[in-house]
C-alpha cells in the first residue's frame, strides 16, 4: 500500500510539473497577446507551445480559446443560476430576515415587525417541546448513522458476490428506494400502532422482546451492565425494520464503489493469500472510503430533512399556525447545528478517506 | 472478447484442470508441492468457500423478509373482507378474498383522473428537471470559470438545505410575486407550473443531487471525446447534444427513474403548493380523513375498522411504480453502478 501512495505521490509532482509548465505557457501567451507588436521569434515560440490557441487565431477570432470556452461555460449553467437566485436564494435570504421579524400575512404581503434575536431565544428558552426535540433528533442520528453505514456496507459487500439468485436479491433490497421516501411508508410505520393493531414495523419489532438482550447477556455472563448500553441495544434491535427500510441508497452507493475496485488490486491480494478478513480491511474498505464519506452526508442529510422527524413535525406546526417567523428561526438554528456537526465530522473523515488518484 | 457463454465454458474448463492438477498433486504428496502454511491456507479457504453460501442465504432470506414484511402484510389485508380484521383465528390467510376494497378505495381516491394528473406532472417535469441538470452538470464537469468553485458550492447548498425553510416564501412568491403574470396576475398557486417551473430551471425536487451525479458522470468521460468534436468542428453545444449525451444514455435513464421515483412519491412539497388532493401521494397522505368522510359518514372509527382501505389505497398508490421497477430494475441498479457517482 505503501508503495502505491508514494507512487501517486510521484504522479502527482509530475503532473503538477506538466501544470506549471503549461500556466508558463498560458502566461506567456497572454503577454504575447497584451503587447500587439510581437516579434516573429516569439510568436514561433507561442505556435510551438500553444497549438490549441493556434487554430482559433487563423480563424481571426479576437476572443482567446480559453476565455470563449469559459463564456460557454456560463451559457451552460445560466438557466440554473437564473432559477437558483429566483427559487433558491431569494427564498432563503427571505426566511433569514423573517428570522428576525414577527410576521403576519395581510393579503398579498407578509407584514413583518423586527424583533432582533428574540425568536431564536424563544425557540431555545421558553418553547418547551423545541429543545429537547433537538437533543433528542441529535442523539438519533448520531447513533443511526454508523448504524446504518455498517449495515449498508455489510449488505453491499454479500450482495456483490456471486450467487445464484443475486439480480433478484438486489432487486429486493433497492425495494425500500422506491417506496421509502412516499407516504407509504407513513401507513407502513405509523398509522397502524396507532390503534392498537400493530401493523407493519410495530408489530414485527415486537417479535424481538427487549428482554431478550438481557437474556443474551446475562447467558454470556454478563450481568448488570450499564442500563444505558442495553437501552441502546434494546432500541437498536427493535428498530431494525428502519434501519434496514432506510439504508437503500447507501447500499446501492456501496455496491457501486466496490464495482470499481480494480482487477488488479483482487488478484494481488489473491496472490498474497490474503484472507477475507485482510481483504475486507486492507482493500476494500481502502477503496470505498470517499463512499462512506458520501453516505455519510447522505444518511445525516435525510434524517435531517425526513418531514417526519420530531424537529420538521414541531416546524410545521408552527408553520400551519402561521407562525412564520418562529418557524424560520427554528429551522435555521436547526438547520445551523446540523451544518456544524456535519463539518466537523466531514472534516475529520476526509483525512482518513484515501483517494486514488488517476 | 469472448461471449458469456464461451466466458462460462472456460470457467469450467479451467475448474476441471485444476481439480486433476490437485489430485495428481495428492497422489505425489501435497507437501511436496506446497508449504505447511499453504496447505492450511487452502484448508481453510474450502471450510469458508463451503459453509459462507448457507449464512449467506440466511442473512439475505432474513433481511430480505424483514423488506418484504409490510408488503405481504399490505397484500393479506388489502384482500380481505373488513370484518375479518376482528377474526382473532386469521393473521395471514384470510378466509375470503373480496376485491371491494379496492374498488371503494378506487372510488373515493378517484383514482383513475388522479393517477393519470400525477403521471403527467410527473412526465413532464421530470423530463425537464433531467434535461436542465444535465445541461448545468456538464458546464460544472467540463468548463474553466471565475468562481466555479462558489457556484459549485451553491449546489452543495442545494441538497442540504431543507425544502421546509424555503417553502414558505416560495409560497408568497408563487402566489402574489412578478412570476404571477405567467398567468395573468392570477395566483399560481393550485396550478402545475408551481412544478414545471423549478424543474425547467434545474431547481426542481432534489434539483442540486442530480446536477451532482451529472457532473461526476460528465467528469468520468474521456476528454478525447470532446477534443475530436471540436477539432471536427463542433460547437460546444452541439458537441453536448451529439457526442456527450449519447454516450451518457444509462445515467440519464437512471436518473430520470429517480426523479420519477421521486415526484410520485412526494407529498411535502405538493402539499405546499396544491390545496386540492391532486396528486396520488396527496390522496395517500389524507386518504385516512377522505375515508371516514366518505365511507363512515363523519364518524370516528379505530384504525383496525379502517385499516383495510388503507392497505387497499397503499396498494393501488404503490403499483404503478413497482410495474416500473419490476420492467426497469436493471436500469436502477447497473445505471447507478456505472454512472459517475462512484467517482466522488
Amino acid at each position: 500500500m505503501s508503495n502505491e501512495i508514494k507512487e501517486n505521490e510521484i504522479l502527482d509532482d509530475v503532473n503538477e510539473a506538466t501544470e506549471a509548465t503549461e500556466e508558463a505557457a498560458e502566461q506567456i501567451e497572454e503577454a504575447a497577446e497584451e503587447t500587439p507588436e510581437v516579434t516573429a521569434s516569439e510568436q514561433e515560440f507561442e505556435s510551438k507551445i500553444s497549438s490549441s490557441a493556434a487554430p482559433a487565431k487563423q480563424k481571426g477570432m479576437k476572443i482567446p480559446y480559453e476565455r470563449r470556452k469559459a463564456l460557454y461555460g456560463y451559457g451552460f449553467i445560466a438557466l440554473w443560476f437564473i432559477g437558483t437566485i429566483y427559487f433558491f436564494i431569494v427564498p432563503l435570504i427571505e426566511s433569514l430576515v423573517y428570522s428576525f421579524n414577527k410576521t403576519q400575512p395581510v393579503n398579498g404581503e407578509m407584514k413583518l415587525e423586527y424583533v432582533g434575536l428574540d425568536n431564536y431565544i424563544y425557540a431555545f428558552r421558553k418553547d418547551v417541546d423545541y429543545s429537547p426535540a433537538l437533543v433528542a433528533m441529535l442523539k438519533d442520528t448520531a447513533l443511526k448513522t454508523p448504524l446504518i453505514l455498517i449495515f449498508s456496507i455489510f449488505v453491499a459487500v454479500i450482495l456483490n458476490q456471486k450467487f445464484k439468485g443475486r439480480t433478484l436479491a438486489r432487486a429486493i433490497f433497492f425495494l425500500p428506494v422506491i417506496i421509502a421516501t412516499g407516504p407509504v411508508i407513513d401507513i407502513i410505520n405509523g398509522n397502524m400502532s396507532t390503534g392498537g393493531y400493530a401493523g407493519g414495523s410495530e408489530q414485527f419489532s415486537s417479535m424481538f422482546e427487549a428482554n431478550l438482550v438481557d437474556e443474551l447477556l446475562n447467558f454470556l455472563g454478563v450481568y448488570n451492565i450499564s442500563d444505558s448500553l442495553t437501552e441502546i441495544i434494546s432500541s437498536v434491535v427493535s428498530d431494525i425494520m428502519n434501519l434496514v427500510w432506510n439504508s437503500g441508497i447507501q447500499i446501492l452507493l456501496f455496491l457501486s464503489a466496490l464495482q470499481g475496485i480494480p482487477t488488479s488490486a483482487k488478484e494481488a491480494a489473491n496472490m498474497e493469500g490474503a484472507t477475507a478478513w485482510e481483504y475486507f480491511w486492507k482493500i476494500t474498505i481502502p477503496y470505498i472510503s470517499p463512499m462512506i464519506l458520501a453516505s455519510i452526508v447522505y444518511t445525516v442529510v435525510d434524517s435531517f430533512v425526513d418531514p417526519s422527524n420530531d424537529v420538521m413535525l414541531l416546524v410545521l406546526t408552527k408553520s400551519s399556525s402561521w407562525e412564520h417567523g418562529m418557524m424560520a428561526a427554528m429551522a435555521w438554528s436547526y438547520f445551523a447545528i446540523v451544518g456544524v456537526v456535519l463539518g466537523i465530522v466531514v472534516i475529520i473523515v476526509n483525512k482518513v478517506v484515501y483517494y486514488e488518484v488517476e | 472478447m469472448a461471449t458469456k457463454k464461451e466466458e462460462k465454458q472456460f470457467e469450467k474448463e479451467r475448474k476441471k484442470a485444476r481439480k486433476e492438477r490437485l489430485k495428481r498433486m495428492k497422489e505425489e504428496g501435497i507437501e511436496k508441492y506446497l508449504t505447511p502454511d499453504q496447505i492450511r491456507y487452502n484448508r481453510r479457504k474450502a471450510l469458508i468457500d463451503s459453509i459462507w453460501p448457507i449464512f449467506r442465504f440466511l442473512i439475505l432470506f432474513g433481511l430480505g423478509f424483514i423488506i418484504l414484511y409490510p408488503m405481504i402484510f399490505m397484500i393479506s389485508t388489502a384482500f380481505r373482507p373488513s370484518e375479518q380484521m376482528n377474526d382473532p383465528s386469521i393473521i395471514w390467510l384470510p378466509k375470503s378474498l373480496t376485491m371491494d376494497n379496492i374498488n371503494d378505495v378506487w372510488k373515493v381516491m378517484d383514482f383513475g383522473n388522479t393517477a393519470i394528473n400525477t403521471v403527467i406532472l410527473n412526465l413532464v417535469a421530470s423530463v425537464l428537471e433531467v434535461l436542465s441538470c444535465s445541461i448545468t452538470g456538464y458546464g460544472f464537469a467540463r468548463f474553466k470559470f471565475k468562481f466555479k468553485g462558489l457556484l459549485f458550492a451553491i449546489v452543495t447548498l442545494m441538497i442540504i438545505v431543507p425544502p421546509q425553510i424555503i417553502t414558505i416564501p416560495l409560497f408568497m412568491q408563487y402566489s402574489f410575486g412578478w412570476i404571477t403574470v405567467l398567468k395573468g396576475g392570477e395566483s399560481l398557486i393550485n396550478s402545475p407550473l408551481t412544478m414545471y417551473l423549478p424543474a425547467i430551471f434545474a431547481n426542481g425536487i432534489r434539483g442540486g443531487l442530480f446536477i451532482y451525479i451529472f457532473r461526476q458522470f460528465f467528469r468520468g468521460l474521456p476528454k478525447e471525446l470532446e477534443d475530436a468534436a471540436y477539432l471536427d468542428g463542433c460547437g460546444p453545444l452541439r458537441t453536448y447534444v451529439q457526442v456527450m449525451v449519447p454516450n451518457a444514455k444509462t445515467s440519464f435513464l437512471t436518473v430520470f427513474l429517480f426523479a420519477i421515483v421521486w415526484y410520485w412519491n412526494d407529498f411535502y412539497i405538493s402539499s405546499s403548493y396544491f390545496t386540492r388532493n391532486d396528486t396520488v401521494a396527496l390522496m395517500l397522505k389524507n386518504l385516512n380523513a377522505t375515508l371516514i368522510q366518505e365511507l363512515f359518514s363523519g364518524q370516528q372509527v379505530g384504525i383496525r375498522q379502517i385499516i383495510v382501505w388503507l392497505e387497499a389505497g397503499c396498494i393501488l398508490s404503490i403499483t404503478p411504480i413497482l410495474i416500473m421497477y419490476v420492467f426497469l430494475q436493471r436500469y436502477f441498479i447497473e445505471g447507478v453502478e456505472r454512472s459517475g457517482i462512484t467517482g466522488i
